[in-house]
């Protein structure tokens, strides 16, 4: 049984989050499209900060993007602070900072976040200032932005329910 | 000179087989100028590099792997890309498509093209990886059907989200209808590219990159693209994107049966009594399992289906296209849809077509019933309608090319030549390719489509929906008022042949963009002004926003295919239909009686294509008008030139 992203300890105020509904997504990728665009303005899927896994053979695919936990691992795993608040509240990752140690990826339980194979520093969901590029971008409605309350809780952990089945974890949500 | 064009990933490969030997070099400018990418750009390297002497199976040929500026590009749906070659089932013009993740993932690796000629010594594949590429040993993947050659090429590069392309048996096998699979279940699967590449000794490609695709006005680009979207999503097509989305291509077995049109016993009628038995509404409930869509498409036609028990269960698979349906199920009077499955999947790990191959078992199944041919003829087995256990047989013979199965892998023009008599009388191709879901006794312009199809029998260079699905409103605007009345009649060949000729250089665009034939084909949203509005703005050619320069550029890419069948010989003659489809009546059905009027519409087609009406050849002025003056000198010293 793993702590979920409101694990004791919570230190981050988050008001938003995406919500993923993995029956809706067809793997298409236009999210990573769409990231890529909006954070690199180029088409590089590879460099999505919200990234599809896929295992064709048992007909899984897997969306995954941070859960902009309220107890963030990856933070907490930086060695140089690089992971930091922006003025609404959401962490991004400071190129200038980042050695590329990796080590919040080994962190974070959740695959959202991941290193830029072209920067070699890493990068995260930052909800693209409050209104997702992602979220746009999903032709099947599978991504929605939600708030940070009941309903919200919910939503973001059947999120998680595929990815963790299939790894055969347990995680555990906070309080709700 | 750099390369100077955006949305292209800048760079092409010139790979040698034989010595082993990879050239990168830099995208020639006027492939891009002149000719846009996909198709278009494979035409002009196979014109300057196969001569009528290069071997479809000969290490001389050149099989060109293509992607076009809007592949991996977010415009919907351009998740494709294509590959083309002199082709060994027809030995004429041959170029396959084919959706997924793979022709980006060619793009981000680096690539627009990759063209590969000789022979390897030993198997080998192509790995391309953040602009290198490099030969390796593919000894163990030999012999491997298609999903498990994927999974063990990812394996040994640690990177399950590598994306291939690779042949199966068949191919290697040189079936001539051979295919080439893509991320598991979608294939390049008609002409026989796939026996290209094994004739190379080329088990396939494997594909991953992370160099981006930039734009070159990235706002202008993007706006656009919001444009053609906002088309696509117009109320008008709400009904076709549902289909889409729920049933993929299969909800044509019911309407294309409606119409009368939907090939049955091997072409015999177009009506199938128990359509219902193979159709949308029972996969959908009892077997679909999961939607799933190409590389940034927002139409999602594919779909995910199980069999949960039974003789042909099967854990998750790709559900089969329209086409496999009609191939084994009417048209072989087989309703059993279990079967059908299993037989296009089959087909998948085997990778072979799975329109020539039920095709060519149901021509077998004719000859049986008339006699012609006997089980003694075909090992024993008892090839009669409808009988599934024997089709199941024959697809593991001809993959393998054993016993009879060696002569059904060439298809049927040669199988009827091996089995003489009257047996011709039944092939049911164009040029050699088996003829794909439709039929000219019920739909006039699709026998013009086949007659004219640079690769053979099928509907995807030209098909118009228009009259097929009844769309007033586009065939107005496209062709105005009195014109539309005439073309929504789809028993009559009046207009057809100018309604054809725009569907043909209208697809060259696409093919050469690369996108898919969804958005354009059906729903008919996309048109000329489509490739007016994106392709400036994404490239930086301020030519492709003149409607004239596009609308050019669609008839040089047309021509300059019609030009390489000429080169070999292709004539009028051959621009034809196969004799149960030209002069036997549609005997049952919504369409009983009908024929179609070819030359009416051959007549008019060649007018507006500029060739000369008795032999089809180009004419002279057409061709320099179109900058294809190259070709026009070729032509005139081979006789092949209309003044």
């Amino acid at each position: 049984m793993l702590d979920g992203p409101r694990a004791a300890g919570a230190n981050m105020q988050v008001k938003n989050f995406l919500a993923i509904n993995t029956d809706l997504c067809t793997g298409c990728r236009n999210c990573e499209l769409a990231c890529s665009m909006t954070h690199t303005q180029s088409f590089n899927p590879k460099r999505s900060r919200i990234q599809i896994l896929k295992e064709e053979m048992r007909n899984l695919v897997v969306p995954m993007v941070c859960l902009q936990c309220e107890s963030p691992l990856c933070k907490n795993a930086c060695p140089t602070n690089a992971i930091q608040e922006n003025d609404q509240g959401i962490l991004f990752v400071s190129e200038q900072d980042c050695i590329g140690c990796a080590n919040c990826v080994t962190a974070c339980i959740y695959g959202g976040i991941e290193m830029d194979p072209r920067t070699r520093k890493a990068i995260k969901c930052d909800l693209c200032g409050g209104d997702p590029a992602c979220v746009r971008a999903c032709e099947y409605g599978a991504i929605t932005l939600v708030t940070a309350d009941d309903g919200g809780y919910v939503a973001r952990r059947e999120a998680l329910s595929l990815p963790y089945r299939t790894m055969g974890f347990l995680v555990k949500e906070g309080p709700e | 000179m750099k390369f100077p064009y955006k949305g292209y990933a800048g760079y092409y490969l010139d790979v040698d087989l034989t010595k082993g030997k990879i050239v990168k070099r830099e995208m020639e400018k006027e492939w891009a100028r002149l000719y846009l990418g996909g198709t278009g750009v494979a035409a002009k390297i196979l014109w300057d590099r196969t001569s009528p002497e290069t071997d479809p199976l000969s290490p001389e040929n050149v099989l060109v792997v293509g992607t076009g500026p809007l592949t991996g590009a977010m415009f919907s749906p351009s998740g494709r890309m294509m590959f083309a070659s002199r082709g060994p089932l027809t030995g004429v013009w041959a170029e396959s498509h084919v959706g997924g993740f793979m022709g980006p993932e060619i793009k981000y690796a680096g690539f627009d093209f990759v063209i590969l000629t000789g022979r390897s010594k030993k198997p080998v594949y192509l790995l391309l990886r953040d602009g290198k590429a490099e030969l390796l040993d593919a000894s163990h993947l030999w012999g491997r059907e298609t999903n498990v050659a994927t999974e063990m090429i990812r394996e040994e590069h640690k990177n399950p989200s590598l994306e291939t392309a690779v042949i199966g048996p068949a191919g290697e096998n040189k079936v001539l209808y051979g295919s080439i699979i893509v991320d598991f279940y979608r294939a390049a699967g008609r002409a026989g590219l796939g026996a290209v590449m094994g004739s190379k000794n080329l088990k396939g490609i494997a594909a991953s990159g992370s160099l981006g695709i930039e734009a070159y006005d990235i706002e202008k680009y993007l706006e656009a693209n919001q444009r053609e979207m906002e088309r696509l999503k117009d109320p008008l097509w709400k009904d076709s994107l549902a289909s889409l989305r729920k049933y993929g291509t299969t909800d044509l077995v019911a309407v294309i049966n409606e119409i009368g049109r939907l090939p049955t016993k091997n072409h015999w009628t177009g009506y199938y009594e128990d359509a219902e038995d193979i159709g949308p509404e029972v996969i959908a409930e009892k077997y679909r399992i999961a939607q799933e869509a190409c590389h940034g498409c927002a139409i999602g036609c594919k779909y995910i289906i199980r069999v949960p028990e039974g003789k042909y269960s099967t854990g998750p698979i790709g559900g089969p296209e329209y086409e496999t349906l009609m191939a084994f199920g009417s048209n072989c009077l087989n309703n059993d849809v279990e079967s059908i499955f299993y037989l296009g999947k089959r087909c998948d790990l085997l990778g072979m077509d799975t329109i020539s191959a039920g095709k060519t078992i149901g021509f077998v199944m004719e000859l049986c019933e008339r006699g012609i041919v006997s089980a003694k003829d075909l090992d024993g087995i008892d090839v009669s309608w409808g009988n599934d256990e024997a089709q199941a047989e024959l697809v593991e013979k001809i993959a393998e090319r054993e016993g009879i199965g060696d002569i059904l892998a060439n298809g049927v023009r040669k199988a009827a030549e091996h089995f003489g008599g009257e047996a011709w009388r039944y092939a049911v191709h164009v040029k050699g390719l088996e003829a794909s879901g439709q039929d000219p006794r019920a739909h006039q312009s699709i026998g013009l489509t086949y007659a004219t199809n640079v690769r053979g029998a099928d509907h995807l260079r030209s098909l118009s929906s228009l009259e097929e699905l009844g769309y007033p409103e586009i065939a107005s605007e496209r062709f105005g008022e009195e014109k539309a009345q005439a073309i929504l009649d789809i028993m009559s060949p009046t207009c057809k042949g100018q309604l054809i000729w725009d569907m043909e250089d209208l697809y060259a665009l696409v093919d050469s963009a690369v996108i898919c034939k969804y958005g354009t084909m059906w729903p008919p949203v996309y048109y000329y002004s489509t490739f007016t509005n994106v392709i400036a703005p994404l490239t930086g050619m301020d030519e492709w926003a003149d409607p004239k320069y596009v609308r050019d550029s669609a008839q040089r890419i047309s021509h300059l295919r019609r030009a390489f069948n000429h080169r070999l010989g292709i004539t009028r003659k051959d621009e034809t239909l196969p004799p149960r489809l030209l002069s036997e009546p549609m005997p049952t059905g919504p369409s009983k009686g009908g024929l179609p009027d070819l030359d009416i519409m051959l007549d008019e087609y060649y007018e507006y294509r500029g060739c000369d009406k008795g032999t089809g050849y180009p004419r002279e002025k057409k061709l320099r008008e179109l900058g294809l003056d190259f070709v026009a000198d070729d032509l005139h010293e081979r006789g092949m030139l209309a003044k």
